[in-house]
């Protein structure tokens, strides 16, 4: 029986502050013509896509089942159509189970947000909380990350300036990501100077409003040699959700990331993470949650963000060399963005952020405020 | 279609529902959640702590909070799971069982626990379906999920009288069903010598489509545990499996309304019944299953989609409801529960059709069991534009 | 007697022969026991269409006997208690042959819980008496309305209440023109609603009750103006108050149309509509999508049609739905159309609405049978919306 997935195309279109000229059935057609191109894929009810997975939010798309528009340009009709309604990294690990189950050997990721459509992201996170405590309090995922950055910062001795690295750093590798949001390239003096948003995070310590979409072909081990020479698998996956007050939550404790590293670890037979793997993908909605999650996912150690980091503990690690959700990609989205950057290390298509024998990668992505729920997957080059 | 052999079989070990009702104040949303999953868990004689995966779906915008699972820990007990959150339309429900299905199966996880739920009473539903609608154009034009076209359907083909006893004849027998199902919504205690006042009296919708025809509008939770084959042989005396499940999509603009039946439309519930039935050997499905559970939102398209589901020739569709066979005890029993004419707390429906299908299969449905031995049971999930999911569930493994 | 939920294990019995349904008794000829703990045992026998029920001391003749003690018994009768949960857990348990058990639950209507110590009258007596203490002048602002309430059956009455100055009056009969009048063929369904036992879609649904006039102001206006009636024997038992938060969530958007929407609509400022079409199977999309469903392929030619076609279905609309953008109720009925228009072929439809006084005069197409003919009437200032075509009209 299958043990892992294959990745045999992945498609995007530039990461971009406002599409404001595109619906988001032309950014996803964009992304579904090259994943056909590129593998030849049918959508054949014998041999072909039978099952489409997609990552969209209702509240983000102002729809009611907002999968319904747009089942024509993910080729949809009259097949089958999933949609995951979370992190985008939750659907790669929902397809892995779809195509392990053996109920689907051919899958069609898809995903879509457009962040600049509504007035304000912050009052769509504020809709996360609960309408009779925490919403009225005004918690959205902005300032619920500014008390983890808080508690955070304390324990692992993170300081303003290690964030404002972080940017710069960020920014830079951005600027070599084609795909990526194009920004203006800062200096740490603009950041430790830009506007305060909830102490002690900055406008350029968070993720830019930004609109994408992308399609990734996925298949089972023995059908992944007719859509591709180069396949990239992914060996583990692992989720974890946390509780939900802030209060009832050891916010620097990465209680639920380690769990879901430690499961997908086990799945993929990662003994030794810091040996075993070469790129690490991490989700930083915010720049401190870098030497946070380094911790969680066992590539940096408990209580000694500030340490690593100074140590260059991210170069060693190679550390989101995309630019990372910090140099833009929309909630929801920001893990299928590292998923494909590690499908770009692992097939040697990353350019000039290309690293030399990369074996193993690891993408994380968190869902919620905080890191509430959190996921990991594991992949392998081919012959990895 | 290709059908492959599943990695491992899957089981249904714990079923769990709230009663449903149109005002539930007295719960807030983890709280009525937290009511299915103890119940699933009491009936599974399991704990949280066996629990590997928790699946959430409901739809975001009826009660507009935005990834609901996350404020629902605390009723969904998911703390230290693995999580996903799946969503569709009014199949959602449905949906949560062929991921769970899928999630089993695949050897990733033991023990998978589907949670759908809605609290209707806390959104504008048909403003909240109406939302579905393109905003550049059909927002504004559409109804939320009310066409009296099915009922124009039924009408040219059979007559105004004939179709209008038939869709209050099958609209009596889901009401006769409900009360006997504690969990029901909606029992009103109708007698089939009501059909003629009510085909005058009951407020018209759309069309010919009338209140006492349309789903309920309800708040409720569904919960269901699924385990793979060992676990469940282990853990459960009389497992219900999964056998396959299908799910079928459409674009999202109704041409399917021109009425030019010379230019013939295929419709997903058509299309998908023939897949699935094809590539699981069924030549008689009429014959083959002892129960369906359908996602029947009105009565006129239920009486319709019989046709579809059973490709029945003529009018033996209607002469299936006509002559009482889809009661409790009739050759073809349709929705034992009252279907969703009777309960309809949108993203747990679809898992309540699957859910009472299991509980019929495994035969301790309560007061609305079928008396004759339940063997193969068949639900189905409606939604989105005109989608169809479809599920198999049968009390032995042997095919 | 202990009572559960108000009510005793005699009261479930007592009512059992108005509960009583023939019809559900078809094909049983049985003898049924019941065994309640502390309480009891009940032989009900049924034969021939009807139902025999008496206290006994000996169940041995019975073909099944359900035992449980009263709580559980009551519980499950009220809707108190999930039955197929107590029966799985044992707290009720059948002997003999469950099947047959299993058809007692066809027997008998619902068990509805009554007040007790007050019968229906008494309710609607003191209901009305409370009207005027009820009353909250303050929300009665500048209204002049008449409520009307025709309550049917032997409980039954006419009242009428009228609001008129800031000050409220009750009579009981009902004169002239009300502004709204609410009907019930039973009072008892009346006092169950006012009670909450049963809501207002229930009971319309099932043709027991009807609103006619301004529905409107009965459905919103009269809860403002009165305070919510509270049931004197409720005050037994101090029940904690629940609290709902009311909140109107908007977030504000900017929906981009993309070059394909965008084309279509901005056809319409210049009265023009564009269809776009398959470069495959040449099927016409109305109003133009990205790509053709069925082919899977861009569809990127645009072909002017209609304005003027053929109705090919309508749907009128009775229910007064809210527009989802603007929260304002639409006017019913109106007419919802599928039109044909000149140009395209089978099902390529476009949906859009009837001028409100021709809903009567449209015949819709069939096959190859023609609808009637219709075209748009345009707005004077338009601005790129399907509003820009008001309605279609009868192209006469």
């Amino acid at each position: 029986m299958d043990k892992r997935l294959a990745v045999c195309a992945v498609a995007q279109i530039k990461n971009h502050p406002n599409y404001h000229y595109l619906r988001f059935q032309n950014m996803l057609l964009e992304c579904f013509e090259p994943i056909l191109e590129q593998t030849k894929a049918t959508f054949d009810m014998e041999t072909g896509i039978r099952t489409i997975i997609t990552c969209s939010d209702d509240v983000f798309d102002a729809r009611t089942i907002s999968d319904n528009g747009i089942t024509d340009v993910v080729g949809a009709h009259f097949r089958g159509e999933e949609k995951i309604a979370q992190e985008s990294i939750n659907g790669l690990g929902y397809a892995m189970a779809c195509i392990l189950s053996g109920h689907d050997d051919v899958i069609l990721f898809m995903g879509h947000c457009k962040e600049s459509q509504g007035e304000s992201r912050r009052m769509v996170s504020n809709l996360a909380y609960d309408p009779f405590y925490c919403r009225p309090l005004g918690m959205d995922y902005h300032n619920v990350a500014a008390l983890q950055a808080r508690t955070y910062m304390e324990k692992s001795q993170v300081t303003d300036e290690q964030m404002a690295k972080i940017v710069v750093r960020s920014r830079k590798n951005g600027a070599k990501n084609p795909y990526g949001r194009e920004n203006k390239i800062v200096d740490e003096d603009e950041v430790l100077n830009s506007p305060l948003y909830s102490d002690p995070l900055r406008e350029l310590h968070l993720y830019p409003v930004t609109d994408w979409a992308f399609g990734m072909l996925l298949c089972s081990e023995v059908r992944a040699e007719e859509f591709t020479t180069n396949p990239v698998w992914i060996t583990g996956y692992g989720s974890c959700m946390d509780r939900y007050f802030i209060g009832d939550r050891d916010l620097a404790s990465n209680f639920s990331l380690k769990n879901a590293a430690q499961r997908a670890y086990a799945m993929a037979g990662i003994k030794y993470p810091r040996e075993e793997i070469q790129i690490f993908e991490l989700g930083d909605q915010a720049a401190y949650q870098l030497p946070l999650w380094a911790e969680g996912v066992g590539i940096a150690d408990e209580g000694q963000g500030g340490k690593w980091l100074d140590e260059g503990g991210m170069e060693t690690f190679n550390v989101n060399l995309s630019g990372g959700q910090l140099n833009g990609n929309p909630l929801l989205l920001g893990g299928a963005a590292r998923v494909i950057e590690c499908y770009y290390q692992l097939s040697h298509q990353a350019g000039e952020r290309q690293v030399k024998n990369v074996k193993r990668a690891v993408a994380q992505a968190a869902t919620g405020g905080a890191g509430q729920h959190q996921a990991v997957i594991v992949m392998e080059a081919q012959g990895g | 279609m290709a059908h492959h052999k599943k990695n491992r079989n899957v089981g249904i070990i714990g079923i769990g529902q709230t009663k449903h009702s149109s005002h539930r104040e007295d719960v807030n949303q983890p709280e009525l959640i937290h009511e299915a999953v103890r119940l699933a868990l009491q009936d599974a004689n399991l704990t949280m702590k066996d629990i590997d995966c928790v699946v959430h779906g409901n739809m975001e915008l009826f009660e507009m909070v935005h990834q609901p699972d996350l404020w629902h820990v605390l009723g969904t007990g998911a703390y230290g799971k693995d999580c996903i959150r799946i969503t569709t339309g009014g199949t959602v429900g449905a949906t949560l069982s062929c991921a769970s299905d899928n999630l089993a199966a695949s050897g990733m996880y033991d023990i998978v626990m589907a949670i759908g739920f809605e609290k209707l009473q806390e959104g504008h539903t048909t403003g909240g379906i109406t939302n579905m609608a393109d905003p550049l154009w059909f927002r504004k034009i559409q109804a939320g999920a009310l066409t009296g076209s099915s009922a124009y359907d039924v009408e040219r083909e059979f007559g105004l009288e004939r179709a209008n006893r038939a869709s209050l004849t099958y609209r009596i027998i889901m009401d006769k069903h409900a009360c006997l199902n504690p969990n029901a919504h909606r029992a009103f205690g109708l007698e089939f010598s009501q059909i003629d006042d009510l085909i005058r009296t009951s407020p018209k919708l759309v069309g010919e489509l009338k209140l006492i025809e349309m789903c309920s509008q309800s708040d409720g939770a569904c919960c269901v545990i699924f385990a793979c084959e060992q676990k469940a042989k282990e853990l459960a005396p009389t497992p219900v499996w999964i056998r396959d499940h299908i799910t079928v999509h459409r674009e999202e603009t109704f041409n399917i309304f021109g009425y030019d039946r010379t230019v013939p439309v295929i419709k997903t519930h058509k299309f998908a019944a023939e897949q699935l039935f094809r590539r699981n050997g069924i030549k008689d499905p009429i014959n083959y299953f002892d129960v369906f559970e359908m996602y029947d939102p009105a009565t006129w398209w239920a009486i319709d989609w019989l046709r579809d589901f059973f490709a029945l020739p003529g009018d033996e569709h209607l002469k299936l409801v006509e002559n009482k066979e889809i009661m409790i005890g009739g050759r073809m029993p349709i929705n034992p529960s009252g279907g969703v004419i009777g309960s309809n707390p949108i993203g747990a429906t679809a898992l309540i059709r699957v859910a009472e299908a299991a509980l019929q299969v495994r035969g301790n449905a309560g007061p609305h069991q079928i008396p004759t031995p339940v063997r193969h049971a068949l639900a189905s999930g409606f939604g989105g534009t005109m989608w169809t999911v479809m599920t198999m569930l049968e009390n032995e493994l042997n095919w | 007697m202990a009572e559960y939920w108000g009510v005793t294990v005699a009261d479930i019995f007592n009512s059992m022969p108005e509960r009583f349904r023939p019809e559900g008794a078809r094909d049983v000829a049985a003898v049924f026991g019941y065994d309640i703990k502390d309480e009891g045992k009940w032989q009900l026998t049924v034969k021939n269409n009807s139902m025999a029920l008496e206290k006994t001391d000996d169940l041995s003749c019975c073909v099944a006997t359900m035992a449980a003690d009263g709580e559980t018994f009551v519980g499950v009768n009220v809707g108190k208690v999930d039955a197929t949960n107590a029966f799985m857990s044992g707290k009720f348990r059948i002997e003999g042959d469950m099947v047959a058990f299993g058809k007692t639950g066809r027997l008998f209507r619902k068990f509805v819980l009554a007040g007790k110590g007050m019968t229906t009258r008494e309710y609607l007596a003191d209901m009305f008496a409370t009207i005027v203490p009820r009353f909250k002048a303050e929300e009665a602002e500048g209204l002049d309305a008449s409520f009307a309430f025709a309550l049917g059956g032997a409980d039954g009455g006419q009242w009428s209440v009228f609001i008129k100055d800031k000050a409220c009056t009750v009579t009981t009969t009902i004169e002239g023109k009300p502004t709204v009048t609410l009907e019930f063929n039973d009072a008892r369904d009346y006092v169950d609603f006012i009670l909450g036992k049963i809501d207002a879609q229930s009971i319309l649904a099932a043709g027991k009750a009807a609103a006619k006039g301004d529905i409107n102001m009965m459905a919103s206006k009269w809860p403002l103006l009165f305070e919510k009636y509270k049931d004197p024997l409720g005050g037994n038992v101090k029940e904690q108050e629940l609290l709902t938060l009311k909140k109107t969530i908007s977030i504000n958007q900017r929906f981009a149309t993309g070059p394909v929407m965008g084309k279509f609509l901005r056809g319409l400022k210049d009265k023009k509509i564009y269809a776009n079409k398959c470069p495959q199977c040449g099927r016409l999309q109305l109003p133009p999508r990205e790509v053709c469903a069925e082919c899977r392929v861009r569809a990127a030619d645009f072909v002017e049609v209609g304005p003027k076609g053929e109705v090919r279905y309508m749907d009128v609309v009775y229910y007064a739905m809210p527009d989802p953008l603007t929260g304002v109720a639409r006017e019913t009925p109106y007419g919802s159309i599928n039109i044909r228009l000149d140009g395209c072929k089978g099902n390529e439809t476009l949906p859009h609405f009837i001028r409100k006084d021709q809903i009567e005069k449209i015949q819709m197409g069939w096959n190859e049978m023609q609808g009637t003919r219709v075209r748009p009437v345009w707005e004077e200032n338009r601005s790129g919306d399907i509003w820009d075509i008001k309605y279609f009209e009868i192209d006469e």
